[in-house]
């Protein structure tokens, strides 16, 4: 689903942000990737999100030869990649509603069925009686849930977390991860960056950790160990 | 076809969200377009006085009453035939005497002053010329010998001192307001081109937001298009209102002041109001639009 081959990202001279990574992620696995901050991890998704572009190497995700994608269509790849941020990036004058339609707007997908699939996608993740706050009006775990509606609004078949828990407190960021493995076992791959210890250790899946641009370890069952 | 309603939508609904950016926007708007309309007023009032004084400056040749009728006729011709000349009118006393009971009719007492006497006005040629500047020689006719003795009076001499002073004032006028209004124009749409990139730069990270999930350029950039070319439309409108308020109240005062030129000004307006409005539209649309687009270029770049 995700595969890197010998990619290097370098911002500035003699420092790689990611340096000759490897990997590949199959279809509906649950991979945490951790590591210390500056250890590569935000790039790693800057780069499967197409923010950034690699300076050496190839990405290849659902099919998709990175290098050989034209520009003008990262729109519509970014449309079959859910992301969750750890800072929310929500439209702040939008509300719940209108933020995950939005994403639904943008691909051209009719009122009817924009109308049909943003209440269904809302009571999944808990936020039907919320629809027409805005964000400022919610919590951070109740604001972490309205992402991670928008990131699945689309039926991606990649969900990548960046962090979501971060500014959250374990109760409402247990919810999450629950949220998470739920969307996992609906068939949705799952790509999830974490600092938070109790949560990688407990969820017993798949861990890749990162050390200054390096992958020092890629473990089936995995601890976190930074 | 959806998406282009959803753009629009989302430019009208942006419009009312942005409620105080889009209020200071289209104020700055109305400023400049009021200023570019001030020089547009000012410089058809100019023209148009130009020429209405223009066509003011002719010669009248009072003629003695002992003239004979077909002398007069003779000088008439003589006139008529230079090139330089439009056109010459023969005015009797009587039609003198009307005309002065026509431009005095509201002044009983001049009008009675006359009852009762014999006609006191002087019979008249009035010339009038293509180019003023040859006022001068075409009335030197009157000074020649076969003519002096029908003349009493020419009033073109008493006028001249007057009419180049005008000449040269208006010119000046027209000079330093191109000057001051081109500035002030320049400066304006400095000030726009900020505003709206200020209003743009507020809303950076939503756009971000927009490109992170999926939007294409188009459907990002659209609404903030359509919302700069709304600060133009509705600026323009206020803009007109104000015009026609300041024309309607101060109209009536212009023409008192200048005579048949204030009026000349507000007719030629009226008549030219759709020109106006379209002109003002199209200003207020293009800088509402450029400066949006210019202003997004910067947060619309893909990956490095």
């Amino acid at each position: 689903m995700i595969k890197f081959e010998n990619v290097s990202k370098i911002y500035l001279k003699d420092k790689a942000a990611l340096d000759d990574v490897s990997l590949s992620i199959k279809p509906r696995e649950f991979v945490c990737v951790v590591g210390h901050s500056g250890a590569g991890k935000s790039t790693m998704i800057k780069l499967i999100n197409m923010e950034e572009k690699p300076t050496k190497g190839k990405i290849n995700v659902g099919g998709i030869d990175y290098s050989k994608f034209p520009k003008r269509n990262i729109p519509y790849l970014r449309r079959k990649i859910g992301i969750v941020y750890q800072d929310f990036k929500l439209l702040p004058k939008k509300s719940v509603y209108e933020n995950v339609s939005y994403a639904l707007e943008v691909a051209g997908i009719s009122n009817k069925e924009i109308r049909e699939r943003v209440p269904k996608i809302l009571q999944l993740v808990g936020l039907s009686k919320n629809s027409k706050c805005t964000p400022d009006e919610l919590s951070g775990g109740e604001k972490q849930r309205v992402v991670i509606a928008r990131a699945l609004v689309h039926q991606p078949k990649i969900l990548i977390a960046d962090e979501p828990t971060g500014n959250l407190d374990p109760k409402n960021a247990w919810e999450i991860i629950d949220l998470l493995l739920k969307i996992n076992s609906f068939g949705t791959t799952v790509l999830l960056t974490t600092h938070n210890k109790d949560i990688v250790d407990n969820l017993k899946k798949r861990v890749i950790t990162l050390s200054k641009g390096k992958i020092i370890k890629d473990e089936k069952v995995g601890k976190y160990t930074v | 076809m959806i998406t282009m309603w959803r753009i629009i939508k989302a430019g009208f609904t942006n419009f009312v969200r942005n409620g105080v950016l889009s209020f200071a926007s289209t104020t700055i708007m109305v400023l400049t377009l009021l200023s570019l309309s001030t020089f547009l007023i000012v410089n058809i009032a100019l023209t148009t006085g130009i020429q209405a004084i223009q066509e003011k400056i002719d010669v009248s040749a009072y003629l003695n009453d002992t003239a004979k009728e077909e002398d007069i006729l003779d000088l008439q011709k003589v006139i008529a035939d230079s090139s330089d000349v439009k056109s010459v009118k023969y005015v009797s006393k009587d039609e003198a005497l009307i005309r002065y009971k026509e431009q005095n009719k509201n002044n009983q007492k001049l009008l009675e002053s006359l009852e009762g006497i014999d006609n006191p006005l002087p019979a008249s040629l009035e010339v009038k010329v293509y180019d003023p500047a040859k006022l001068e020689q075409v009335t030197k006719v009157f000074e020649e010998d076969n003519y002096k003795g029908l003349i009493r009076k020419v009033s073109y001499k008493e006028n001249k001192i007057v009419i180049d002073k005008l000449f040269s004032a208006t010119e000046f006028i027209k000079k330093v307001g191109i000057g001051a209004t081109t500035a002030f124009a320049l400066i304006t749409l400095i000030i726009v081109f900020n505003t709206i990139r200020i209003a743009i730069f507020s809303q950076k990270d939503d756009i971000e937001i927009m490109r992170l999930v999926g939007a294409t350029n188009w459907f990002i950039r659209g609404p903030f298009i359509l919302e700069g070319a709304l600060y133009g439309i509705i600026a323009t409108i206020i803009t007109m209102i104000s015009l026609a308020a300041i024309l309607y109240y101060t109209g009536p005062s212009l023409t008192n002041y200048f005579g048949g030129v204030g009026s000349d000004v507000n007719s030629y307006l009226y008549n030219n109001v759709v020109v106006i409005l379209l002109v003002q539209l199209g200003i207020g649309i293009i800088i509402g639009v450029t400066s949006s687009w210019l202003a997004l270029r910067k947060y619309l770049k893909s990956a490095k």
